[in-house]
């Protein structure tokens, strides 16, 4: 800054008290007793006060008891560390107590004893109360989601429970109107007009239904509410276990099932999903003269889509959204058996681990049902 | 095959009349003994005083009033007298923990109860042929 030509300047008690004045920062000087010896514009335009007034006060003439006996603690810290102390200390404000970050250091006399007290202090309030704002937001935020997540565990507690309950003691009744009805049927055919007979018999057909449902509701529950294992395996072996459950050796039907189809999920839930996809495929086909049944793996900018293709019944595409719904039927009860919540579980277990699907049929062709079973990014789309 | 009963843990009358009737049908002429509870069920096996019954196979449904099929399993496998016999639970659930469970208390065998009974009628039949007939059974004490 010195260019050598101009003449020096002189910086004296004028020069610094105009520096001192003209900072956002609250700067003081005491000596040792706590006496004040100099305050700055700030410090007077803080506290509503003039400098003439406050010289020879202490902080207990300013300030409320603890208050001052804080400042003067911190001051007599700093005299007897002999070196700049940074402390944080509470004001009063305008608008409440504000907290400063403050720097409080000793003079010392030639004879190295300290005659007076510097403090330097910035108004942090600002950065604290928003400090104070986001711990409280956290801590909101925290309790709400205990408080969700006990409400969840608490749900699921229920729905175990009923469940539980479900598969216990709706299906006793049915035992009895089912076996009794075979009592009958057994040992009073003699009394029993054909019709009467076939009155039974119907009893019983409708029992095994709603046995049936009962287990879709069940396994739609299981498929909600156990807990999702993403592990590696092979949905062609699993594929080909399934049909060997479900395929009946009178009804010919070609399987192209593809070799090798690697799947990341839970075996034991994507079971149901194939129990159900090929389960409706084989069911499908029942009146198609060369049914023919693909499962197939097709990657789709880097997820893997897999697909059930039969050449069956097929649907109304105008049904397609529907499908999924559970108790939602396509075919008549004559046509087609069924209960309509295996769609239901099919679509529960995919979403269950972030994947999709989607249906395409055309009536007396075929339907087709691509799936994935990995999370992909929100603009991805299951063609 | 062996002379011994059956005892027959359930507490729904109707199931009990089905099961029953399912043993004659397929020409078990073992007695069987009904307990409607897991407490009287436990009363036979271990009596205060008194004969125990010794069946040679124990059909024990799970959701049971007073003490509770697992509880009644948990404490024939505990005591020796009844540690040997075989249980076969039939029940309604299917439920992974009941079934986890049941073995893990020592449960022979978990039959979950058809609805059809003429599907139940196959499953005692089979029951019976296995656990009266093919079955050794461990020596009484």
């Amino acid at each position: 800054m010195s260019t050598g030509t101009r003449p020096p300047v002189r910086v004296g008690h004028e020069q610094l008290m105009a520096l001192i004045d003209h900072t956002s920062a609250v700067i003081y000087m005491r000596d040792v007793d706590g006496h004040y010896l100099l305050v700055n514009r700030e410090y007077e335009r803080l506290f509503d006060l003039h400098r003439e007034d406050i010289v020879g006060l202490t902080d207990h003439d300013l300030f409320d008891g603890p208050i001052a006996d804080e400042f003067r603690a911190n001051d007599l810290a700093a005299i007897a560390r002999g070196i700049p102390l940074q402390v944080e200390e509470q004001a009063p404000g305008e608008d409440g107590m504000h907290t400063y970050v403050t720097v409080k250091f000793p003079l010392h006399d030639e004879a190295g004893h300290a005659y007076a007290i510097c403090g330097i202090s910035t108004d942090i309030t600002a950065r604290k109360r928003a400090e104070e704002e986001v711990r409280r937001l956290n801590d909101e935020l925290e309790l709400r989601v205990r408080q969700r997540t006990a409400e969840l565990e608490a749900s699921t507690r229920e729905l175990d429970a009923f469940a539980y309950s479900v598969s216990h003691d709706l299906r006793a009744p049915l035992r009895s109107l089912e076996g009794f009805s075979q009592v009958l049927l057994e040992d009073y055919a003699g009394d029993l007009a054909e019709e009467a007979q076939g009155y039974l018999r119907r009893i019983q057909a409708n029992t095994g239904r709603m046995a049936q449902m009962i287990d879709d509701l069940l396994h739609l529950s299981r498929a909600t509410r156990s807990q999702l294992r993403r592990d590696r395996f092979d949905l062609s072996a699993l594929a080909r276990e399934v049909v060997a459950e479900i395929a009946d050796p009178e009804r010919s039907v070609t399987w192209n099932i593809s070799d090798n189809m690697a799947a990341q999920g839970d075996p034991h839930l994507v079971r149901l999903v194939l129990q159900n996809l090929l389960g409706n495929a084989w069911k499908f086909t029942a009146h198609t003269p060369e049914p023919v049944i693909t499962v197939s793996v097709h990657p789709q900018s880097g997820v893997d889509v897999f697909e059930v293709r039969d050449n069956g019944a097929g649907f109304d595409m105008k049904y397609a959204d529907k499908m999924f719904d559970p108790f939602q039927r396509l075919h008549s009860a004559g046509e087609f058996e069924g209960t309509g919540i295996g769609l239901a579980i099919v679509h529960r277990v995919i979403t269950r681990h972030g994947g999709r699907i989607v249906a395409e049929g055309t009536v007396g062709e075929g339907a087709a049902f691509r799936f994935s079973l990995t999370p992909a990014p929100a603009d991805w789309e299951l063609r | 095959m062996t002379e011994r009963p059956i005892l027959l843990v359930e507490d729904n009358p109707d199931d009990a009349l089905l099961t029953v009737r399912a043993f004659t049908k397929n020409r078990i002429r073992n007695e069987i003994v009904v307990a409607t509870d897991g407490e009287q069920a436990l009363l036979r096996l271990l009596p205060a005083e008194g004969e125990a019954l010794r069946p040679a196979l124990i059909l024990l449904d799970i959701k049971l009033p007073k003490i509770d099929g697992l509880e009644v399993l948990r404490r024939i496998r505990d005591d020796e007298r009844t540690r040997n016999l075989p249980v076969v639970v039939l029940t309604t659930s299917n439920e992974e923990r009941d079934v986890v469970t049941s073995y893990t208390l020592g449960a022979n065998s978990f039959v979950r109860k058809p609805v059809v009974f003429e599907e139940f009628v196959a499953a005692v039949n089979a029951l019976g042929v296995y656990w009266l007939i093919v079955n050794e059974p461990a020596p009484l004490g």
